[in-house]
């Protein structure tokens, strides 16, 4: 087996008296799509914040092809090749669409701050590189009508898709997306699941996913991990997880009725 | 009513508001200003008064070179005072960031006012003049905002400025899109400061003395208004807040002590009348869109 692009070993993180993520380990092998599913408050937001630097664990390591990369800040995660979207959405609403996507670009390529202040050559050729990108990403995404609207305006759904095009923007390896599908309609939900494909092909990414809407998840992953109160209470393929009793148990809640249904180490 | 006197105050003030307005445009509310001015100022007067080599005539003159030596190495002062600082006080946020730079600033006004060498209470006064006249100082006063403005204008279209956008909108996401927040915050702090000590070097010569008093909390209080009454979107916001600011009190002054009264009204409903203050992006548009958010090769350059 090839060298896992993200590795999580042990990871746990506690807030005050609540354990919100318990020895959690698992690695993601370059190129799958690798969700992660479990109830609210199952720590899913928490690993992702982990994963991004945007968290520091309680204890445990995370690793970047082999490497630790556990404590650092996100700046440098995401160069090493990690970006993420926000469950809340985290655009920069006052700048232009265009603009959000040239804040990401800036170190594809890089320019001096000098060069820049005296329009140097130098510069001048950094930016069309980077306005290029950007608007690739847009159509790619579908937003270049929108290019000159100011995030703050737009719709919901293509908050979403500039989000993802943002994140893109900085050459990720690999893409965490958060609750990608999160207030989409079915229709949305869809186009969403292709793009998703499309995109890791295009650009050879491996994701990860949160999401709440099982069939989407179960017909785009690869690979899913179940959390439940923390802990990892089950991890395989979708066929695997589906037919798994904690998982049942965990997310529709048969059997015993206490609320509390997967909680076992 | 304006005369060159007053005019060269207004640049000053201007200026002083840029300063304020550049650590803003990264989201960061810093009224360590004065405290910038009040170093360069300093070290202008004390340059000019005690150092012989810069020329100082005993008739009070100054050669121009001295004059502009001492603008560079003030603001050099400042920004080398800001890096050391910056990095320390820019990890606080928001309330918590403008009280600790409040706090600088009375710690350099406190250190300027029982330093053995600064003249105390009085102050440094018969600074040298590099120009005979009030009239003289126009000219390197609106150089300096020239320069400035060019820097806040090119600001937009450059990864530096666009990372300030950026973290001022959410520095969160700026972090996470790769963006090292803490180096392009200190940045822009150090800009402000550099801006604010050559300010005071200039001030230091035009006003002919200089003390403790300069760089005060009225101070930071009084630069702060400059860009909430003249808006904090576009750096020709506080340049308009500096100029207006500054001159109202003296053109209000045949009012007698009631214009005192209605320099405060003017403070206090600035922002309920125009809560972005009076230049605002869209008013800017209106304009002719020069100043704000000018599209460059963007739009020919789609495919």
């Amino acid at each position: 087996m090839s060298m896992p692009l993200l590795e999580v070993r042990d990871l746990s993180r506690r807030f005050g008296g609540v354990l919100a993520l318990d020895r959690v380990s698992f690695a993601v092998q370059p190129g799958e799509i690798f969700g992660l599913i479990g109830p609210n408050g199952a720590g899913k937001t928490t690993l992702f914040n982990l994963i991004s630097g945007v968290t520091t664990p309680t204890s445990g390591a995370v690793l970047w092809r082999g490497k630790p990369i556990t404590g650092q800040p996100p700046h440098r995660l995401n160069r090493l090749g990690l970006a993420r979207t926000f469950q809340n959405l985290r655009l920069f609403d006052g700048l232009s669409v265009l603009e959000n996507l040239l804040v990401a670009l800036q170190r594809h390529p890089r320019s001096s701050a000098a060069g820049g202040l005296l329009n140097s050559t130098g510069h001048r050729r950094a930016e069309g590189q980077r306005l290029k990108t950007a608007w690739q990403l847009l159509e790619e995404l579908g937003l270049i009508a929108l290019a000159e609207r100011q995030a703050g305006t737009l719709a919901y759904g293509d908050r979403r898709r500039l989000e993802m095009a943002r994140a893109l923007a900085t050459g990720p390896d690999l893409l965490l997306l958060d609750e990608p599908a999160a207030g989409l309609n079915p229709a949305e939900k869809n186009q969403l699941c292709q793009l998703i494909g499309h995109l890791r092909q295009r650009h050879q990414l491996t994701v990860m996913i949160i999401e709440h809407h099982v069939p989407l998840l179960m017909s785009l992953c690869d690979r899913i991990s179940v959390l439940d109160f923390g802990v990892c209470i089950a991890l395989g393929t979708p066929d695997e997880v589906r037919r798994d009793p904690q998982v049942i148990d965990a997310y529709l809640g048969t059997g015993s009725g206490s609320g509390s249904g997967g909680s076992m180490s | 009513m304006i005369d060159n006197a007053l005019l060269v105050q207004m640049l000053i003030g201007a200026l002083l508001g840029l300063s304020v307005y550049l650590p803003l445009a990264a989201g960061q509310l810093s009224l360590a200003t004065p405290a910038f001015y009040a170093v360069g100022g300093t070290l202008a007067a004390l340059l000019s008064t005690r150092w012989s080599a810069l020329g100082a005539t005993p008739a009070g003159t100054l050669p121009l070179g001295s004059f502009v030596l001492e603008l560079l190495l003030g603001g050099l002062l400042a920004g080398l005072l800001a890096l050391l600082v910056g990095r320390l006080v820019l990890r606080l946020q928001g309330i918590y960031l403008a009280i600790a730079t409040i706090a600088l600033v009375e710690i350099v006004r406190v250190a300027i006012l029982n330093l053995p060498f600064t003249g105390g209470a009085v102050g440094i006064f018969a600074i040298p003049q590099p120009f005979s006249t009030a009239a003289g100082y126009l000219l390197p006063a609106l150089a300096l905002l020239t320069l400035a403005g060019w820097v806040c204008q090119r600001l937009k279209g450059i990864p530096l400025g666009r990372a300030m956008a950026a973290i001022r909108d959410d520095e969160l996401a700026a972090r996470c899109m790769g963006i090292d927040t803490t180096g392009a915050k200190l940045t822009a702090f150090v800009l402000s400061a550099v801006l604010a000590g050559s300010t005071g070097a200039l001030a230091a010569h035009f006003l002919n003395t200089w003390n403790a008093r300069q760089g005060s909390f009225d101070a930071s209080v009084t630069t702060l208004a400059f860009v909430v009454l003249g808006g904090s979107r576009s750096w020709l916001g506080p340049v308009v807040g500096g100029l207006l600011l500054t001159a109202l009190p003296e053109l209000l002054r045949p009012l007698g002590d009631g214009r005192l009264v209605l320099f405060g009204l003017v403070i206090l409903l600035g922002p309920v009348l125009a809560p972005q203050g009076l230049i605002t992006p869209a008013l800017l548009q209106r304009l002719g869109r020069w100043g704000e958010r000018d599209q460059p090769p963007a739009s020919e350059s789609q495919p």
